[in-house]
């Protein structure tokens, strides 16, 4: 099959775009989830991927936690265990890190503002950021580390090859994107099978459409908001990997929490699936935008599209694509 | 008077009622200054279908939530299967096997008629997030056991035809029955209806009775209700509890209660010295 | 099993007994209930009515007995029917939403000596006339919700009767054989009231005879054959379902699905999905009346490909139904429209897998009627009566239309009176009246030939009947030409918005009428058209409202005048009625017809204002509401007068 270069390429962008897509959906992802069961906008999202990165490559490479702290003990200097860990025990470890966070989290702030407005709650999240950013960087340094948990990196051969075949033009792929969008995916459905079929699944539906209902049929509140968190936890573990492994564990990670508002906006704050979408729209628009406008404006336009696109939205569908319509009653 | 039988009596109706399943003792409960309740004493006996009555703004809703733990009351006991009930939060009232509906309707719009009432059962539900995980197939025979519960319900309250339907799109007399539905399908010991009949036209009102008074009959089930309509309370209770501004004015049987000076002052709106 | 000669199986219990040795696993019952459906094979139902049997025996149930049976359709009360007979009693099935006064009168008559009731609802009624009625000495009810505060002394659980009768089967067994085989062709088997358009309901008797050859020649026309699925959803009592649900269900050894509850009846009937389906013109109206307003709701595309398909289906389904020829292209489309909206479509309503599929009773509007078959489904008319078991004519395959009932019956003769009165004469033909010499006499006369009180005509050319109206309805106007107010009627019921129609003009100058408007179709067309109001009565009356009947009345004007014999059954003057006429205030039958007379006496004043010439009459209507309290509503009717063709212009004309 012959097709015009610029259809080649732009495919080749498109391609690319839906997979970094699924990259945001993935952070979107988190923020749904606490979003729809308790109602807080969390901020700590991103943080929270970071801290997940962070604790991953550290307890992978035997750092000791809190070196920095503990070497201020005069005559005390530690850095390491002196062992790697297995990266599939790594995860796990920081999994149960992460489900220890929620519990933290959960005793310390989320208790003493129940019934509180959702402004305190946010701003709540605001400090829990501050001190989770801190907190990584005091527990396992500062410096800017890889991720190295196995993934595949580089260009995918084969779809280079099949393309090869198809189109007489070999498609750039990152492998690491495929792998993403299988573990997003395999994510993805989980939590539909568990929110759909599981009893604690049921329960969490429930506190998310009704919290006075839910305690009258014997949900304890602090259960679920502790799992919520613990898989909102999980979430940004796997967020932080998948980033990490693109990019470096460093600050600059948090900030995909940024890349994640406007996936919302688009899909809004209420909908697994809208989180999805969002993100796939947001992936492959600004990879064609950059390739068809960005030339003519002088390129860099992957820095504002996906704002702009979702200020459009906010404009004429304010609920997201596949949020709850908002009525006014009066 | 009926204190007096500690093993329970029989109604002219022939039904057995049983000992005391749950009494309260001097409650008291404030809101800052303002009493809500004050220094009342009462007691529901098993079987029995035991009303709350009075004027808006007696405190009868305040009653019905300090039984069922939204809120604590500053002084007094609740006693509950002979055993005084430490403070408790509401998901462990529930837990005990206190099921309640609530004034407003409190469902899950978002979910189906039949997943709301599965909800009911959640507390009942033994297998646990890993075994769920692990052993799908016993889980699903769980699931199976829990929805044949909740099926005879379905079709004892004859919701039917509205079992796949989201709750949010129901007319308001048929949520009401859903959330009845979804408090029975916990089995409990004591059901507690916050005015069943509020906001009801007299063919809803006549169906919602004859629900509880089957629901009493077929299960066996205590039931404390509070309706401020007396008209429907009387015909429906064994014995009824009148308050008016927090305070307890009188207590006994339908008839007892109607001859009662202080019970007809309140309804007539005679002034308060 | 294609014959019956010399009676082989000379009762339904035999027939019972047959299944359960020819197909003993085969599916005889389902019935939903807590929302799975249940199943019972031949072989276990069997078990169950041979228990149940023993059970009536232990109760003392003796031979000639009548039992009465009231509820909704449920495995357990066609159960009792069959149980009945086999103890030789005769089973007498009720119309569960009789009013008290109307049970009464039933289950006096028969001398019901038990009843066996769904639920308490029943029992209750029962409970209330037995003070009068000494002769019930039996009640058994199949529900045990609120009962255990009964008096249990004439009273028990069906449960119970069966498990007593499984308990005893020693004592009871070879009595109850013995009782089985004394039942012959000539017994009885099954007696049924009819609803009765005037006076008292009678109770129609009907021999074994009757209903196995019935149901084995209306079995044999449309190939109906075990395997079969049918929906149990219409009244017991009425002679349609005892035919369907226990005649032709034993002859063919067919299942009979029963829904879980009134309410769930289309997803009962999409679940099941029949093979075999009857129901009145009211219910495939209402289907199509559901399916157009939710057309109405869908996106334009949908409703473009909707509309398109539709359009085509209209042209090309029924002749491609009939296996008449039709161009490739057609057959392709069609095709097409079959996989993006017959198919789906029919799913919906359930009647994806409808081979046969029959409705009676009314007259059915053409274009509802051609809606059906144009999607595939074959949908025929027929045309019968209690008295005659069903069955008098009805439409073969490939003779379809929906202006005529069909040809005769198999085993039917037909023959039409001087007075254009309908008479016919087939195995079918019902014993007699219980307890009624004089209306037997004066129905069936010696050579068996029973009137059917409809006028009709039989079609030259291709035998098919034709019915104008009720005979004792088609009278003369005051000018002597010919008054057929139900066919007028008819024509103005095809209309959506008109629910019901009643004209008068008999020994008058003119015709006039008064429309009942449907409330789900008008009410729609009202919120499309921003047209609001508070209630029934304020929409009835709206000028819109009352400017379309006016265009309805005017087309069916047109229309009638095209027939010269009919020409004077024109509607001059009509009204919109302010209230549904309602069974329960008696202005309609149990099964929907229109009780003229009464409605005549009733509104008076309104046929009064009618021929006087007013534009508006102000009056007051009794009504009763559900539960039987009496109110009176009040309002001001406006009169609106209609264009009529003149007949002479006409004739000019041509």
């Amino acid at each position: 099959m012959v097709l015009p270069d610029q259809v080649l390429f732009a495919m080749e962008a498109a391609l690319n775009g839906l997979l970094s897509g699924v990259m945001y959906a993935l952070v979107a992802l988190g923020f749904v989830l606490i979003f729809k069961a308790s109602g807080i906008f969390n901020y700590a999202q991103g943080v929270m991927a970071l801290f997940a990165a962070l604790t991953l490559v550290g307890i992978q490479q035997g750092q000791v936690p809190f070196a920095d702290l503990i070497n201020l003990i005069p005559g005390v200097e530690v850095h390491s265990f002196g062992w790697t860990v297995p990266s599939v025990l790594a995860i796990v470890l920081t999994g149960l890190v992460m489900i220890g966070m929620a519990l933290i989290i959960e005793a310390l702030i989320l208790k003493h503002l129940v019934n509180q407005p959702p402004i305190i709650l946010f701003m709540a999240t605001i400090g829990l950021a501050y001190f989770l950013e801190g907190l990584g960087d005091t527990m396992w340094g500062a410096d800017i580390k890889t991720m190295d948990v196995g993934l595949p990196q580089g260009m995918s051969g084969t779809i280079d090859n099949v393309t090869n075949a198809w189109f007489g033009y070999g498609f750039y792929v990152d492998q690491l994107n495929i792998v993403a969008t299988v573990v997003a995916a395999v994510l993805v459905a989980l939590l539909m099978l568990f929110s759909q079929y599981s009893k604690q699944g049921r329960a969490l539906r429930a506190v998310a459409d009704d919290h006075q209902a839910a305690l009258s049929v014997g949900i304890s509140l602090r259960f679920i908001w502790v799992l919520v968190w613990s898989i909102a936890g999980f979430v940004a573990l796997v967020a932080g990997i998948m980033w990490g492994a693109r990019s470096g564990v460093q600050f600059s990670l948090s900030l995909i929490a940024l890349k994640a508002l406007p996936v919302l906006m688009l899909g809004g704050f209420t909908s697994i699936p809208g989180a999805i979408v969002g993100g796939l729209i947001i992936g492959i628009g600004e990879q064609l935008f950059e390739f068809w406008v960005g030339p003519l404006v002088g390129g860099a336009t992957e820095n504002w599209f996906a704002y702009v696109l979702a200020l459009v939205f906010l404009v004429f569908r304010p609920q997201g694509l596949f949020g709850e319509k908002i009525i006014e009653r009066v | 008077m009926l204190d007096a039988n500690p093993e329970g009596y029989t109604t002219a109706d022939g039904r057995k009622i049983g000992g005391v399943l749950m009494e309260m003792r001097n409650i008291t409960l404030r809101f800052g200054g303002v009493k809500a309740i004050t220094d009342i004493s009462f007691d529901i006996r098993e079987g029995e279908i035991r009303a709350i009555i009075g004027p808006n703004g007696a405190g009868k809703s305040s009653m019905l939530n300090v039984i069922s733990g939204f809120y604590v009351p500053q002084e007094g006991e609740v006693w509950f299967h002979g055993q005084r009930r430490a403070p408790m939060k509401p998901y462990e009232v529930a837990r005990q096997g206190i099921a309640r509906t609530f004034q407003n309707i409190a469902l899950f719009d978002g979910m189906s008629v039949l997943d709301n009432i599965m909800t009911g059962r959640l507390t009942m539900m033994k297998t646990g997030l890993f075994s769920q995980a692990l052993w799908w197939g016993r889980a699903q025979a769980e699931e199976t056991e829990h929805r044949e519960k909740v099926e005879r319900i379905i079709d004892f309250l004859e919701i039917q035809s509205i079992r796949k339907t989201p709750v949010g799109r129901l007319p308001y007399g048929l949520k009401k029955r859903v959330e009845l539905a979804r408090a029975l399908a916990a089995e409990p010991k004591l059901l507690l209806l916050d005015e069943p009949m509020a906001g009801m036209n007299v063919e809803e009102k006549e169906d919602m009775s004859r629900f509880i008074l089957d629901v009493n009959d077929e299960f066996g089930t205590t039931i404390a209700l509070i309706e401020h309509d007396m008209g429907v309370v009387m015909d429906l209770s064994d014995r009824v509890v009148v308050m008016d501004y927090g305070k307890k004015i009188g207590d006994g049987t339908p008839d007892e209660v109607r001859a009662n000076q202080a019970v007809i002052d309140a309804y007539l709106g005679v002034a308060h010295d | 099993m294609s014959s019956n000669a010399g009676g082989e199986y000379p009762s339904i219990p035999a027939l019972l007994a047959r299944n359960a040795r020819e197909h003993p696993a085969l599916a005889a019952y389902r019935e939903k209930e807590f929302g799975i459906w249940q199943s019972w094979t031949w072989a276990q139902a069997q078990a169950e009515i041979r228990a149940l049997a023993m059970g009536f025996l232990a109760l003392g149930m003796a031979r000639g007995d009548h039992v009465a049976v009231i509820g909704r359709n449920r495995p357990a009360l066609y159960w009792s029917m069959v149980a009945a007979q086999m103890c030789g009693a005769v089973p007498v099935p009720l119309y569960q939403e009789a009013t008290g006064d109307e049970m009464a009168y039933v289950l006096d008559h028969c001398g019901a000596r038990f009843v066996v009731c769904g639920d308490q609802e029943q029992v209750d009624k029962v409970i209330e006339v037995q003070d009068e009625i000494r002769h019930i000495e039996q009640v058994v009810y199949l529900d045990k919700r609120g009962m255990r505060k009964y008096d249990h002394s004439h009273l028990n659980a069906l449960k119970d009767v069966v498990a007593e009768g499984r308990a005893a089967h020693h004592r009871f067994e070879a009595e109850l054989d013995a009782r089985i085989r004394e039942l012959g062709y000539d017994s009885t088997c099954v007696m049924l009231y009819t609803s009765g358009t005037t006076g008292r309901p009678k109770g129609v008797v009907l021999s074994n005879r009757n209903i196995i050859e019935t149901s084995r020649a209306s079995s044999e026309f449309d190939r109906l054959r075990a395997g079969d699925e049918v929906l149990a959803y219409l009244p017991m009592a009425w002679v349609g379902d005892f035919i369907f649900s226990i005649g032709q269900a034993m002859w063919t050894g067919f299942c009979v699905n029963c829904p879980e509850s009134p309410d769930t009846m289309m997803t009962d009937l999409r679940e099941i999905g029949p093979t075999y389906f009857f129901a009145p013109p009211r219910i495939f109206e209402t289907m199509l009346t559901n399916v157009m307003i939710r057309m109405e709701d869908a996106g334009r595309l949908k409703k473009r490909l909707f509309d398109h398909y539709m359009a085509l289906a209209r042209r090309v389904g029924p002749a491609i139904l009939d296996g008449k020829p039709v161009s490739a292209s057609d057959r392709l489309g069609y095709a097409i429209g079959n996989l993006l909206i017959y198919g789906p479509l029919k799913n919906t309503l359930g009647l994806t897998r409808v081979r046969v599929a029959y409705t009676a009773g009314e007259a059915i509007g053409p274009e509802i009627f051609d809606f059906y078959r144009s999607l595939g489904i074959n949908l025929k008319q027929l045309y019968g009566q209690t008295e005659a078991s069903v069955f008098i004519t009805q439409q073969p395959d490939g003779e379809v239309r929906s202006d005529t009932v069909g040809v005769p019956s198999p085993g039917v003769e037909l023959r039409i009176g001087d007075s254009g009165e309908v008479f016919y004469r087939s195995p079918g033909t019902f014993v007699e009246y219980f307890n009624n010499p004089d209306s037997t006499a004066s129905t069936k006369d010696a050579e068996g030939w029973v009137a059917t009180g409809d006028a009709g005509f039989i079609e030259a050319g291709t035998g098919h009947l034709r019915i104008i109206d009720r005979a004792k309805d088609v009278g003369k106007m005051a000018d002597g030409s010919l008054f057929a107010p139900k066919y007028v009627e008819n024509k103005l019921k095809f209309y959506p918005s008109i629910l019901e129609a009643v004209v008068f003009g008999a020994g008058r100058q003119m015709c006039t009428a008064f429309i009942n408007i449907d409330l789900t179709a008008v009410g729609n067309w009202a919120e499309r058209n921003n047209i609001s109001y508070g209630s029934y009565q304020e929409l009835s009356q709206h000028p819109q409202v009352i400017e379309m009947i006016r265009g309805h009345v005017e087309e069916v004007n047109r229309s009638v005048a095209e027939d010269p014999m009919l020409s004077g059954c024109q509607v001059h003057r009509f009204l919109v009625l302010h209230k549904e006429l309602d069974a329960d205030d008696g202005e309609l039958t149990r099964t929907r017809k229109v009780r003229r007379a009464t409605i005549g006496e009733k509104f008076a004043d309104l046929v009064e204002a009618l021929y006087g010439g007013a534009a508006s009459i102000y009056t007051e209507t009794e009504v009763t509401y559900e539960d039987g309290r009496k109110g009176a509503i009040k309002a001001t009717l406006t009169i609106s007068d209609a264009a009529v063709v003149p007949v002479s212009q006409k004739v000019a004309a041509e």
